[in-house]
């Protein structure tokens, strides 16, 4: 009895990895059959009978997710990442504006609106510095993935559910950087501040149209477990205003300082600055930002993990969506490690490859839907067991 | 035939299921004796192509019956599901024949070599 019940409760951890709608129906059925094909005396899955399973559990996700059997689930975090993704990246903008503009003077609107909080001047200083297109261009480009408009727009956007308006806008921002960057030879693998926030516009676009049934604006926030987690992760990081940087260089902050800290924005000059190049690990400081950016990666897969525990369906795949760009850019950043550096040409293809990739597919989504007939998708055929 | 040619699984699943419903361990212990042992699906590759048939319209559920404390759950094929088998072995069998005639043609050439 106890070999049997050790194998069926092994069997059935691993029959925990296939979708909850199939389990529902197939689970006891499935471990009967496995139950059946035992060899006497076992007493737990062998190797090949767990990888089959995990391997069929991943099939079957994906069956469902083609099929459209996941597609509520699927609507309703794209409508979700819609909102919440603009809303987070203006608090980000906001968080680097009150952090290093109040450390360093908050210059000029010119300045504000191309993002060089903390540098009072820096827009007039390019054009004496530069030539006048020189100038011109590096403030546009600045102003796209630094400044704060572009994300302010969307934000409102987005939350108003105006969806082809806030989607053309989140296509607009990376169309534009790379055509000028291409054209004027900058080089992007770890541009300024500028792939991670490339691909979350890119993304939100795709996000957008991918979901036209969806609730819309502020209606599609769920403040289930996982936005929840979420917001409060960032309001943790913005509230000790050293993101996750008193991991590795600075000691510990106990909760009761940051919340001393957070409350008391007149104190924001005397703290660590840099919030947002330290979340995305796209600062110059090397092997510190590399320690660093690893230590924001681990909190944010801790976040996850924590998050996929606790949350929905809905909220695992807003998560799963919301780490596309802190992956690409992960990615591209790790090869801008590489030494002797990349060329600019492979580079700039292995940055903008992906964003036209994302923005190909927003472009199909957007010409390619087509008017639902009805309220339901016919002709899908019965799956076992619906009877 | 516009159809793409079943896979070898798929094949012997739907063969399985071609003589009367049976249930998952009964098609997968089938499986493995119509193809004299060389075959062995596993419960979770087997659910996963009965889902896909099942999906195509190929197998539905017959019916279910509890069988020492587990849920026994019958797979039948479906018209269309044998509509598909038969195209598969008449296609099968052209194939076959084909390949018999030229071996025969080889074998007459070769053996005619001096």
């Amino acid at each position: 009895m106890t070999t049997a019940g050790g194998l069926e409760g092994g069997y059935r951890r691993l029959l925990r990895w296939y979708p909850r709608s199939y389990r529902v129906r197939h689970e006891e059925e499935i471990l009967g059959v496995l139950m059946a094909a035992a060899q006497p005396g076992q007493r737990r899955p062998s190797a090949r009978e767990s990888l089959d399973l995990l391997w069929s559990a991943l099939k079957i996700r994906l069956q469902m997710t083609l099929r459209g059997a996941d597609s509520q689930h699927w609507a309703a975090a794209l409508a979700l990442v819609g909102v919440l993704l603009p809303l987070l990246m203006l608090l980000l903008k906001l968080t680097e504006f009150l952090d290093r503009g109040a450390q360093y003077g908050f210059g000029s609107p010119a300045d504000v609106l191309v993002g060089a909080y903390g540098e009072p001047g820096a827009y007039a200083g390019s054009f004496q510095a530069n030539p006048y297109p020189v100038a011109l261009t590096g403030n546009v480009t600045d102003a796209l993935t630094a400044g704060p408009l572009p994300a302010l727009i969307l934000a409102v956007l987005a939350c108003l559910g105006w969806r082809r308006a806030a989607a053309a806008c989140a296509a607009f921002v990376p169309l534009a950087y790379l055509g000028i960057s291409l054209a004027n030879g900058y080089t992007l693998l770890a541009g300024p501040r500028g792939d991670v926030t490339l691909y979350a516009y890119g993304l939100e676009a795709l996000v957008l149209l991918a979901a036209p049934d969806a609730p819309r604006g502020w209606r599609a926030l769920r403040w289930r477990p996982g936005a929840l987690l979420a917001a409060a992760t960032v309001a943790a990081g913005v509230g000790m205003n050293g993101g996750f940087w008193p991991l590795f260089h600075a000691a510990p902050t106990d909760p009761a300082t940051a919340l001393r800290r957070a409350a008391n924005l007149g104190r924001l000059a005397g703290l660590p600055h840099g919030f947002i190049e330290r979340l995305f690990g796209i600062g110059a400081g090397g092997w510190r930002d590399w320690l660093l950016y690893q230590g924001t990666l681990v909190a944010v897969i801790v976040v996850a993990l924590v998050t996929v525990l606790v949350s929905s369906p809905v909220d695992r795949r807003a998560l799963a969506l919301l780490a596309v760009p802190f992956a690409l850019g992960a990615v591209i950043y790790l090869c801008s490690l590489i030494s002797p550096p990349l060329p600019a040409p492979a580079g700039n293809t292995l940055t903008a490859v992906p964003l036209l990739l994302i923005l190909l597919a927003a472009l199909a989504l957007s010409l390619g839907r087509r008017p639902r007939a009805g309220p339901d998708v016919p002709g899908r055929p019965a799956a076992p067991g619906d009877t | 035939m516009s159809e793409r040619p079943l896979q070898e699984p798929t094949f012997l699943l739907l063969t399985a299921l071609a003589e009367g419903p049976q249930h998952g361990y009964g098609i997968m212990t089938d499986v493995e004796r119509i193809s004299g042992g060389r075959v062995k699906l596993r419960a979770g590759t087997l659910y996963a192509a009965l889902d896909r048939v099942a999906a195509e319209g190929l197998v539905e559920a017959d019916r279910e019956e509890v069988v020492d404390g587990r849920l026994r759950r019958y797979y039948r094929l479906t018209p269309l599901g044998g509509d598909r088998l038969a195209a598969e072995v008449e296609r099968l069998r052209q194939n076959a024949a084909v390949a018999a005639k030229r071996l025969r043609l080889r074998h007459r050439a070769v053996g005619g070599l001096p």
